[in-house]
């Protein structure tokens, strides 16, 4: 499958992508360089200018599927559509120079060869630059801001992503020359994934199970592992505790690549961000289309779908809320999901009903694990 | 013309007459004003003078001359003039007795015996008249009608006002012969930029007063910052030699010491003077409300009220730095169209006005870099210090010499300088590309460059710039 991705056939699709590299120290630091260089050649030339800033467009028109021909795996990309963030427009300003301090504050991070999370980011920026940087959701643009100019990964930046995943069940890890580490044995809260890309992709991985299951909460991830469920059904478990950040999904990634006959299995809420998060697993994101498309897997979905709902108690469902409404119909008009995907999406929006897992505890606490190898045996997942 | 109301009314037009006569003439002249005040009865009677060596005087315009209270006749004036002219072809001097008092459409106008010149050539005209008026009042009533047609700088016409108080003669504002002494090549500037160096010493002249009066030192005095702009517009008809012109000059002056109680009295409001055809007049109120409409925020400026009172025409504006005041003349004025008619358009006095106002603020735009940026350009401006400060440490922080040598050599400076040195240095360039860009109008900006400029960014479609606040994810955009 690899090799496949990696031939020099570019299909008229791959010509249309555009891709954050993954460079070394140096290469990222060298583009920093020109981009202040070309700056300072355009503010000290005949015609002096203040340069725009052309950032690809990560929104959802500017965002293409890329079906595969030869594989099961689909993803998302971003094509050549730009914006871009000028000093020249007064109430946009600001963004401009959040791009610039984020590339003095990466730059100054490669240099001193170390590496920052966005969390630590934001306070750094926050104490230097308090008028530019009011939160983090705006230094995280401001990194993707900086992603899409210079076309490099955010790990190649520096910044590591946030380490919230979590792995448990029937996998034994070994970072280089340490110890080889049982995802068995580390009690209910799994063996946390690092946010370091790097270190992930030099972990050595072994495993016995026969299925990775995917699942959306944490509370529900502790209960399955409690359970010792992976031991009922030789599984992986693996969760990002909600929103799947790039290093859970890079991991998940990894395991496939791995061991490309386990089935991926996503085990969600009945509503469309539970479908949404699957869908992040499965194809990447727009958001961090220049990246995130390398990690796209192909994830099946076991549950909670429609024909579960029977095992629900009515009490257990609640209805949809605006949001999710809007979530379903941008998933609708995504063109990323296939048919099965969209009746469900269908049933769940004409219902306008949700329903999370924990619903299925009406059943009994050990009912999760029933269920899951129920449907595993029957092969009911789409 | 309208009837006169007050004696200085009248005296304002008989000098406007002389200003006429003189105009019409080639040569240089001389317009004098000669007061001489004494006692009547116990009642302050002023003896008044008004002569010029202008063109001979037609007695038309005298014709016309009303006066709006009769009461004038009763309190102050008995309503006769006593009119001597003669033209540079007359063998005599003309003298006539004008009554206006007589009233009906026809002045009562009594020759008397001519003066034979006895072969001397010369022109002129003395208009004498007797009032019951303050000295005082009239004194400085005249004066200030002066000083504002001084500011026309008519070069060939010069100004002398000679008092006679109580048999002691004094002479006022002495022999001011124009242009003033800052203007080069008076005769052959012209008539805006005689308006400009005239406008500019009658305001430093009147802060110089201001301030003399308070009993301050003049040197705290203040840099004044001057733009012009005429504009003409096209012949109504073939037949029409001169076309309508105006000429606005608007200078903005800072006060250095900000203490002073000069700067706070004249503050906000400006006193808009505007002269008709070289003669001080008041702004029509459909021309002064079409000020409003000039776009005085791209200047960076906020226009508050438009008032018209008291026989002034003011502005009052709402954002003004506290030490800053702004001051405004138009001239309206037939003159000779030099452009071809086909490109100019046939335009009212009021988008006359406007235009040479936008004409004269963008003349101080070009001259004076920095000033009347628009807000725009203000707010941009306020982030040029971060953006260098983020540059410089771009630069500096680099461990390649390479780099760094090369960045500071495009900046024009040495390696090893530090880096308060560099930040100035890129802020003082970024401030002057904003300072430029704000002077362009907004359809002559050429594209601005794009930071990594390759082959395939100019064939690929632009989407609108990213505002803020417009990147809302959606749910899919982790």
């Amino acid at each position: 499958m690899e090799c496949l991705r990696e031939s020099s056939l570019t299909f008229f699709s791959d010509q249309r992508r555009c891709c954050a590299d993954v460079l070394p120290a140096a290469e990222a630091r060298a583009r920093i360089e020109v981009a202040v260089l070309g700056f300072l050649r355009t503010l000290t030339s005949r015609d002096p200018a203040i340069s725009h800033l052309p950032l690809i467009n990560r929104t959802s028109s500017n965002s293409r599927v890329n079906h595969g021909l030869l594989t099961d795996i689909s993803w998302i990309f971003l094509s050549h559509s730009f914006c871009t963030r000028s000093l020249m427009r007064a109430n946009a300003a600001k963004a401009f120079i959040r791009v610039w301090k984020v590339m003095e504050m990466c730059y100054q991070i490669l240099i001193q060869e170390k590496k920052v999370t966005q969390r630590e980011l934001y306070y750094k920026l926050l104490c230097t630059s308090s008028e530019y940087f009011t939160s983090q959701l705006q230094v995280n643009k401001a990194i993707q801001d900086t992603v899409a100019l210079l076309r490099c990964s955010r790990y190649s930046l520096g910044i590591m992503a946030s380490s919230r995943g979590l792995v448990a069940g029937r996998l034994l890890l070994q970072e280089p020359n340490k110890e080889i580490v049982d995802c068995c044995s580390c009690g209910s809260s799994g063996y946390p994934i690092s946010g370091d890309l790097n270190l992930l992709e030099k972990l050595i991985m072994k495993t016995d199970a026969r299925y990775i299951i995917l699942v959306e909460k944490h509370a529900i991830f502790q209960r399955l592992v409690d359970d010792h469920v992976f031991n009922q059904i030789p599984s992986i478990l693996i969760t990002a505790k909600g929103y799947p950040d790039i290093a859970t999904r890079f991991f998940l990634h990894r395991m496939s690549q791995n061991f490309p006959h386990l089935p991926i299995l996503a085990l969600v809420d009945w509503n469309p961000a539970g479908l949404a998060i699957l869908c992040t697993f499965k194809f990447g994101s727009i958001g961090m289309g220049l990246e995130a498309f390398r990690y796209a897997c192909n994830v099946k979905w076991l549950g909670l779908r429609g024909s579960d709902m029977e095992l629900i108690p009515e009490e257990s469902f609640t209805p949809l809320k605006p949001k999710d409404i809007g979530i379903a119909k941008s998933l609708m008009s995504s063109k990323l999901l296939q048919d099965k995907y969209q009746e469900e999406l269908a049933f769940m929006t004409e219902t306008g009903r949700r329903a999370e897992i924990e619903a299925l505890y009406f059943h009994g606490y050990d009912y999760l694990g029933k269920y899951i190898a129920k449907k595993i045996v029957q092969v009911d997942y789409i | 013309m309208d009837a006169v109301r007050t004696i200085p009314d009248l005296c304002r037009r008989l000098i406007s007459f002389a200003l006429r006569r003189c105009r019409a003439s080639d040569d240089l002249c001389r317009v004098s004003v000669a007061l001489a005040a004494s006692q009547l009865a116990g009642s302050p009677v002023v003896r008044i003078s008004i002569s010029d060596t202008g063109a001979a005087c037609c007695l038309e315009e005298f014709r016309d001359l009303r006066v709006a209270d009769p009461r004038i006749f009763a309190e102050k004036w008995d309503g006769t003039l006593a009119v001597r002219t003669t033209g540079a072809s007359d063998e005599e001097v003309h003298y006539y007795n004008l009554n206006l008092k007589e009233g009906g459409t026809d002045n009562m106008l009594t020759r008397l015996p001519s003066i034979a010149k006895n072969g001397m050539r010369f022109s002129g005209t003395e208009v004498c008249l007797s009032v019951s008026e303050k000295f005082e009042v009239l004194l400085g009533e005249i004066k200030q009608f002066i000083e504002k047609v001084l500011i026309l700088n008519i070069p060939n016409i010069a100004f002398e006002l000679v008092v006679q108080h109580e048999n002691v003669y004094k002479s006022c504002c002495g022999d001011t012969f124009l242009p003033s002494e800052s203007m080069p090549s008076p005769f052959s500037a012209s008539n805006v930029e005689r308006l400009k160096y005239g406008f500019e010493d009658y305001i430093l002249k009147r802060r110089n007063n201001l301030d003399n009066n308070l009993g301050l030192s003049s040197n705290a005095m203040e840099h004044l910052r001057t733009g012009m702009g005429s504009i003409c517009s096209s012949k109504i008809s073939e037949r029409q030699n001169p076309g309508l012109t105006v000429d606005a000059v608007i200078i903005i002056s800072e006060f250095s010491d900000q203490t002073s109680p000069c700067s706070m009295e004249c503050g906000h409001q400006t006193q808009v003077l505007y002269f008709k055809d070289f003669l001080p007049s008041t702004i029509s109120k459909s021309s002064l409300i079409a000020l409003k409409s000039i776009d005085w925020k791209s200047y960076g400026l906020t226009l508050g009220n438009v008032m018209d009172q008291g026989g002034g025409a003011y502005l009052e504006w709402e954002n003004l730095p506290p030490h800053a005041h702004i001051d405004v003349i138009f001239h309206c004025y037939q003159a000779e169209v030099n452009f071809p008619p086909s490109k100019l358009k046939v335009l009212s006095e009021r988008s006359l006005l406007k235009k040479a106002a936008k004409l004269a603020l963008d003349d101080m735009k070009e001259k004076h870099s920095g000033i009347l940026l628009s807000d725009r350009a203000l707010k941009i401006q306020s982030h040029a210090p971060d953006l260098a400060r983020t540059l410089a440490g771009l630069i500096l922080s680099s461990n390649d010499m390479e780099f760094q040598g090369e960045c500071l050599s495009l900046l024009g400076l040495q390696m090893g300088v530090g880096a308060d040195i560099v930040e100035e240095c890129v802020l003082d360039k970024i401030d002057a590309v904003i300072v430029l860009n704000d002077r362009k109008p907004e359809r002559c900006k050429e594209p601005v460059p794009f930071l990594f400029e390759d082959d395939c960014l100019q064939e690929m479609d632009f989407e609108d710039e990213c505002e803020e606040g417009e990147d809302s994810y959606d749910f899919l955009d982790i």
